[in-house]
């Protein structure tokens, strides 16, 4: 297998992440006005 | 000047124009001191992940020149020392700042010694937060984008800053960090898979690059490699750690929050080191023009993504360096407010009066970045190793006084922090008197400053605290 496909693996978990992170930080902003 | 579409500049100017409106209308969600320094001392875990993250991580055009010139060996000196420290920080060091409640380092440092401990360590704090360095990258990043000269890119984001954090303080601070956090991740991780199609697998890497660029420890020496690594001691005593740890809900937060954090910062570090060598893999094969080293990760980028996706690249970089640069910028602001005027000069001053200090404070400390940006840029190059001269100051006095039950000595702490740091600055003033051939400077026996400074630091501090506490019984 070539190697470059972990490489794109973590930046596809980089975005994953990051979204995931986005959906918690609103909720809690979210959560914090209400 | 990059050749950008409409669209790529749209998101950057959309980008900005978000900073603008954070600013705006910021202004209402602070309520007191609390609100301005620590948001109200609320911040929640996701909050405490995305403006640690985005904070910490400045220099990304840095990591891609060691990436490009020396391989995986800058992963193991800009990254792996740092996760180590990170996690000692997280296990022994978060939960204790959380409960002790303040509000900075100095407080501490008051806190395990006396009044002028706080007012010297609160020096070297606003040194080692001077965002001089993250100022002037602004200013190239702009003209690279528009074609401005760098003084009015260093001016413009300057004046970006200052708008939005004199208005909401750590607030604004955490809001502009989401939007900054999400860019920065998006644009690094986008490279990768764009730079895959275009160039190829890892057989394209390894067919083009020096097999140094893939070991630990590349063309570098184990000393090199040590001390360079162990400038990751920076982390135990940066006030944006510590800032982040009071500001934090409650007090299982700031741990959870590293370790979380340490996991993006490993995704992310994978990424930017990668670029790096596909930018030198594809200029060794004569596929990438590279102006210099230091802009390659840049270049590569503007080679493999199409528009919209370079546009949103840049915006991260732009966002990766301004995030470290406000957040710098206020913490600046609460050692001249809060360390300085209020706790040394003005005990008895107002919540208003200290929060109208820090909003002064504000303007000095980017005042004061920007002058050293447009007029010294001599120096600010050399302002990083500036900064480690803080370390050697604070880094024993500080950590003794979280881990040493003994009595203590506020005057071991005071001569500890003087000579310590005078031993670095001699140590710093020899190395640039002696230029080596490229220009850089010759440190005696090839050791960074912080070192002999950190020794000395450590010496005086057990010697004077064995002299003096038994004088004090």
């Amino acid at each position: 297998m070539d190697l470059a496909y972990l490489l794109i693996l973590d930046a596809a978990a980089l975005i994953v992440a990051t979204l995931v992170l986005s959906y918690f930080f609103f909720r809690d902003l979210l959560r914090k006005k209400q | 000047m990059l050749e950008l579409s409409i669209f790529d500049y749209g998101i950057i100017v959309a980008y900005l124009g978000l900073l603008f409106t954070i600013g705006y209308f910021v202004k209402g969600k602070v309520h007191n001191l609390t609100d301005y320094f620590l948001a109200g001392r609320r911040i929640t875990l996701p909050i405490f992940v995305v403006t640690l993250v985005s904070t910490w991580y400045g220099g990304l055009l840095g990591v891609g020149e060691l990436s490009f010139n020396y391989g995986i060996v800058n992963w193991v000196t800009q990254d792996l020392f740092w996760y180590i420290s990170y996690l000692f920080f997280a296990f022994f060091l978060a939960s204790k700042i959380h409960k002790s409640r303040l509000y900075t380092i100095p407080d501490q440092l008051e806190r395990f010694y006396d009044k002028k401990s706080r007012f010297v360590g609160a020096i070297f704090n606003f040194i080692m937060v001077t965002p001089a360095p993250y100022i002037l990258s602004m200013g190239l990043i702009f003209s690279i984008l528009f074609g401005w000269e760098p003084w009015i890119g260093v001016v413009f984001g300057t004046l970006v800053i200052v708008f939005y954090t004199i208005r909401g303080g750590f607030i604004a601070d955490i809001y502009t960090d989401f939007l900054q956090f999400f860019l920065m991740m998006f644009g690094v991780a986008l490279v990768i898979p764009f730079a895959f199609l275009t160039y190829g697998g890892f057989d394209f890497l390894t067919n083009n690059l020096p097999a140094t660029h893939f070991t630990f420890t590349g063309t570098w020496t184990t000393q090199m490699i040590l001390v360079w690594g162990f400038i990751a001691f920076w982390t135990l005593v940066d006030p944006g750690f510590y800032q982040r740890c009071y500001a934090a809900k409650d007090s299982k937060i700031p741990k959870k929050g590293i370790l979380i954090s340490v996991g993006f910062w490993m995704l992310f570090d994978i990424c930017t080191t990668f670029t790096g060598m596909y930018a030198r893999a594809a200029s060794n094969a004569g596929l990438l023009n590279v102006e210099s080293a230091t802009t390659s990760y840049i270049s590569i980028a503007d080679a493999v993504l199409p528009p919209v996706l370079i546009g949103i690249f840049l915006t991260g970089v732009i966002a990766t360096i301004m995030s470290t640069a406000d957040s710098f910028t206020f913490l600046g602001a609460m050692n001249l407010s809060h360390d300085i005027y209020k706790k040394t000069f003005r005990p008895k001053a107002s919540e208003k009066k200290e929060m109208l200090a820090t909003k002064i404070g504000i303007l000095i400390t980017a005042g004061f970045a920007t002058i050293l940006a447009l007029f010294f840029e001599s120096i600010v190059a050399m302002w990083y190793t500036i900064g480690t001269v803080g370390i050697s100051a604070l880094l024993v006095p500080v950590l003794a006084g979280f881990f040493y039950k003994g009595r203590k000595s506020p005057l071991a702490a005071l001569l500890s922090m003087i000579l310590g740091s005078f031993v670095s600055i001699v140590w710093f003033i020899h190395g640039y008197m002696n230029l080596d051939e490229w220009g850089w400077p010759q440190y005696i026996c090839g050791i960074e400053p912080m070192y002999p400074g950190l020794i000395v630091s450590f010496i005086v501090f057990v010697t004077v605290t064995f002299i003096h506490v038994r004088r004090m019984k």
